[in-house]
């Protein structure tokens, strides 16, 4: 099997692709190939990780022009899969001499400044979660407090965000525009409105309106797709929109 | 350059995070992190963290079960601190906003965990961690706690009347600085990686227990190593005892539930090492299934169930072995899980060096002795990690910043040393060396263990060491060199394995977690005691600690 690897040693844009040829066994994921070439073939080359469990939102990139999780992604079922994303320039077009049938494509995220090879700089992404506010207000009290099944459940898919950007690669708003604070954020935002043990769940729909929030998106729906987890950012992002017209 | 803090807190985890939010109120408090807070193997806890809230339940009664399960090895005082404050733990982080999963009137739910005697296990679904960690991390965000992101610790700067700060390297530039600080706090982690079959992220490299081994601070009882007894075949990613506690079951290759050979009471539900021993010898005894693995059939509990209950197991078990555990069982065999050893410190974390304080996985308080009960650690990264703080800022208010002058000449060092690993392109594979050392310690010094073995396993971790100092990087970038972390974390990880192979070749008994072939019993006469392992002039040095004994009877422990 052979990798097609975008390389960026200074960051900033990809220079050039490597060729890697790896040895694949089953069960083998694109993050076990990725280590394969550091291990024994290049060590300059650079891709985050950690729980290689799916759970941590470490390993995000752009897999054969999908926004996919590496240490999830089986190289064997990737040639044939697609996400239907709408098309925006990162995603579209081919490198030169890159040849689907026979290549795996490896690029960084896009939408985030690429700081080194498959890394990429998640300032912006980590910074709404800080312009947002998205905390809870601590609770007094000596109990916890009371929430019916049903209650967490309305909140539930929402908790399941691994902070992955997945989503924010893949968002045509989020490539045409730096600001925009982009679908994790504000689903999270949604999770704590939507939460019922919150007192002061106005704030987070209020903030989650600015300009730079829900109002920019275009319910373009790729986040829904992209989502490793099943969040739907979209769908809380078309919520929120439709506070806005009350 | 040099940074300064009061107090610096190396981990990012739930006992980092938790450390570091107790002291943010009155000291200017700093983070160090290899990996984004988020990326910490904390997020991977699945089952849930233990608390008595049962009516019928009490703190004794988590005590006695934490005491018992640890092989009565964990020191009681220690015990009762985190049971003690085990609910207000709980409650903290929900008033904080974890969602945990609820009864049907709207109070917190607890499920059964291995040897427990009350289903005392809060959870998240089967996302704990992630829920925990997340919220943890909000907090701090809202706090506005200082945070070096992607910063590797190279070492601790320290004379032997205390600490003056450390070294790290920064990934993003590739540069080492130095921080200066009067205290330090290691909330570092578990070293699963160490072995092969791990549950553990990659990420899990013991180098806290490394930087304190090398500042001459003692490691406590790291020979108890805990292996899950299901861990997913090929990947070795966890099936969480939740599995188990919401009715799973263990089935050889006839089919058969053998646990009731093994512990007819408990069955799949008694604690941790008997059913990895249990497993294994299953598998010794070619009642294994292809000879490597048995099964874990959670097929009866029905659809709505698994999906309700144990959402990421299924998810899990669909993305990385291509099955649905609604239909078929999941292949599992166990795998090192957890580490019960670690920095000695005493309850408050305070480690022999004045200033250095330890917490979380990376701590040995001890309380989980010679084995820990699932659903107590991540209790003790946020019970510890309150107490701890504030032990910290006690300490901090008698402190003055001692100089820095130390800490520049530390950095100094410690860049020539990285510029002569970066600058040998030829020599040996490190990645050969890190498989050779995964695979001594998978099959010596793993869950079955004897002195040849054990003897031979010793010798091989030093030459394994001798060959770490010829292999080489290779060519790297400065910039995110990944491959000169994982190089660096493979060098803490030789030291380690060289202390728990020495541990266990000098404890001639089993308990817990700790198993020999050749001392199957428990030998309270001469082992009821902890091991210490410390570093002086090059040599390991093999010492022992009383246990802190209490209320709980030393018995013999069967389930
Ligand atoms: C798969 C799995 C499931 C588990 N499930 C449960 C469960 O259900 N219930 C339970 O109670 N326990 C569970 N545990 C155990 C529990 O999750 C851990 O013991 C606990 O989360 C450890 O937290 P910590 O804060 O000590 O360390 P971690 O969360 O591992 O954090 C370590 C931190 O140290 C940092 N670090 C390490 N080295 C360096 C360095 N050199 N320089 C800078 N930073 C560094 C890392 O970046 C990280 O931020 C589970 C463990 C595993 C492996
Ligand atoms: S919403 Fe989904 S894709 Fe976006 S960060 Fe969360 S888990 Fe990743
Ligand atoms: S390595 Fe954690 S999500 Fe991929």
């Amino acid at each position: 099997m052979i990798l097609r690897i975008a390389r960026s040693r200074q960051g900033g844009k990809i220079t050039h692709y490597d060729l890697y040829k790896v040895q694949f066994e089953k069960g083998m994921s694109i993050l076990d190939v990725l280590f394969q070439v550091q291990d024994r073939m290049d060590p300059s080359l650079s891709f985050r990780y950690s729980c290689r469990g799916a759970v941590c939102g470490s390993c995000g990139m752009l897999i054969n022009k999908m926004p996919r999780l590496a240490c999830r992604t089986q190289p064997e079922t990737v040639m044939d899969e697609s996400m239907n994303l709408q098309d925006f320039p990162p995603i579209m077009g081919r490198p030169e001499g890159w040849d689907p049938e026979k290549e795996i494509l490896i690029e960084p995220l896009p939408n985030l400044p690429i700081l080194k090879d498959l890394v990429v700089d998640m300032t912006a992404f980590y910074a709404a979660l800080e312009e947002l506010r998205l905390w809870a207000e601590p609770a007094e009290g000596e109990k916890a407090r009371n929430q019916k099944p049903d209650q967490r459940d309305k909140i539930r898919r929402y908790l399941n965000c691994i902070m992955c950007a997945l989503c924010y690669g893949s968002c045509p708003i989020n490539h045409e525009s730096a600001e925009y604070l982009g679908p994790a954020a504000l689903a999270k935002a949604w999770r704590f409105y939507d939460d019922s043990r919150t007192p002061n769940a106005d704030r987070y729909l209020k903030d989650a309106l600015k300009p730079n929030g829900a109002p920019m998106c275009e319910l373009i729906m790729n986040c829904v797709r992209a989502c490793p987890k099943g969040v739907a950012p979209g769908g809380a992002i078309r919520k929120i929109k439709s506070h806005d017209k009350e | 350059m040099v940074y300064e803090h009061d107090v610096l807190v190396v981990g990012a985890g739930l006992s980092g995070l938790r450390t570091a939010i107790e002291l943010s109120d009155e000291y200017d408090v700093a983070v160090l992190t290899k990996v984004h807070p988020l990326r910490s193997h904390s997020v991977a806890a699945q089952g849930g963290i233990n608390a008595s809230l049962g009516e019928d339940d009490s703190w004794e009664a988590h005590a006695f079960d934490t005491v018992k399960g640890a092989d009565y090895l964990a020191d009681q005082d220690a015990v009762e601190v985190l049971t003690k404050n085990a609910t207000s733990a709980v409650i903290e982080n929900e008033h904080w906003g974890t969602a945990f999963s609820r009864k049907g009137d709207g109070s917190l739910a607890q499920r059964p965990f291995g040897g427990a005697m009350f289903p005392r296990t809060c959870y998240a679904a089967d996302r704990t961690g992630h829920n925990l960690l997340h919220t943890t991390f909000e907090q701090a965000l809202r706090k506005a706690v200082k945070i070096y992101s992607e910063w590797f610790v190279t070492s601790l700067v320290a004379d032997k009347d205390g600490i003056f700060g450390l070294t790290a390297f920064s990934l993003a530039t590739g540069q080492v600085d130095g921080f200066c600080s009067s205290a330090v706090v290691l909330a570092t982690g578990g070293f699963g990686r160490v072995f092969g079959k791990s549950t553990n992220a990659i990420i899990n490299t013991g180098d806290g227990c490394a930087l304190a081994l090398n500042s001459g601070v003692p490691l406590k009882d790291m020979e108890f190593v805990q292996f899950h007894p299901t861990t997913l075949f090929g990947s070795n990613i966890l099936m969480t005892e939740g599995a188990r506690g919401e009715g799973g079951h263990l089935k050889n290759s006839e089919g058969k539930r053998f646990m009731e050979d093994y512990a007819p009471d408990q069955m799949e539900l008694a604690p941790r090492d008997i059913v990895a021993r249990a497993i294994r010898t299953e598998i010794r005894e070619g009642r294994g299934v292809e000879n490597e693995y048995v099964h874990l059939d959670v097929r009866h509990l029905g659809e709505t169930k698994i999906k309700e209950r144990l959402p990421g197991i299924r998810e899990i078990c669909i993305h990385f072995a291509g099955l649905d555990p609604i239909e078929e069982p999941i292949p599992v065999q166990p795998g090192q899980h957890y580490s019960m050893g670690g920095i000695d410190c005493d309850k408050e974390g305070t480690t022999k060096l004045p200033g250095l304080f330890a917490v979380g996985e990376t701590s040995c308080m001890s309380v989980h002795g010679a084995n820990r009960l699932g659903g107590n650690s991540l209790l003790e990264t946020l019970v510890f990690g309150h107490v701890v703080g504030k032990r910290v800022g006690e300490y901090l208010e008698n402190q003055r910043r001692r100089s820095n002058k130390e800490v520049e000449e530390a950095v100094f060092d410690i860049r020539q040393n990285l510029q002569s690993l970066v600058m040998r392109e030829e020599g040996e594979l490190m990645s050969s060396v890190r498989m050779e050392m995964n695979a001594v310690m998978d099959e010596k010094a793993g869950v079955f263990r004897n002195e040849e073995d054990l003897q031979q396993a010793l010798a091989e971790i030093r030459d394994l060491g001798q060959r770490f100092d010829r292999a080489a990087l290779g060519q790297t970038d400065e910039r995110f060199n990944y491959a000169l972390i994982r190089a660096l974390e493979l060098k803490n990880m030789l030291d380690i394995a060289e202390v728990i192979v020495l541990g266990a070749i000098h404890r001639k008994e089993s308990r817990g977690a700790h198993w020999r072939e050749d001392y199957p019993e428990r030998n309270d006469t001469d082992y009821l005691k902890h091991t210490l392992v410390t570093k002086e002039d090059d040599e390991l040095k093999v010492s022992y600690s009383p246990v802190t004994l209490g209320q709980f009877e030393v018995k013999e422990r069967s389930y």
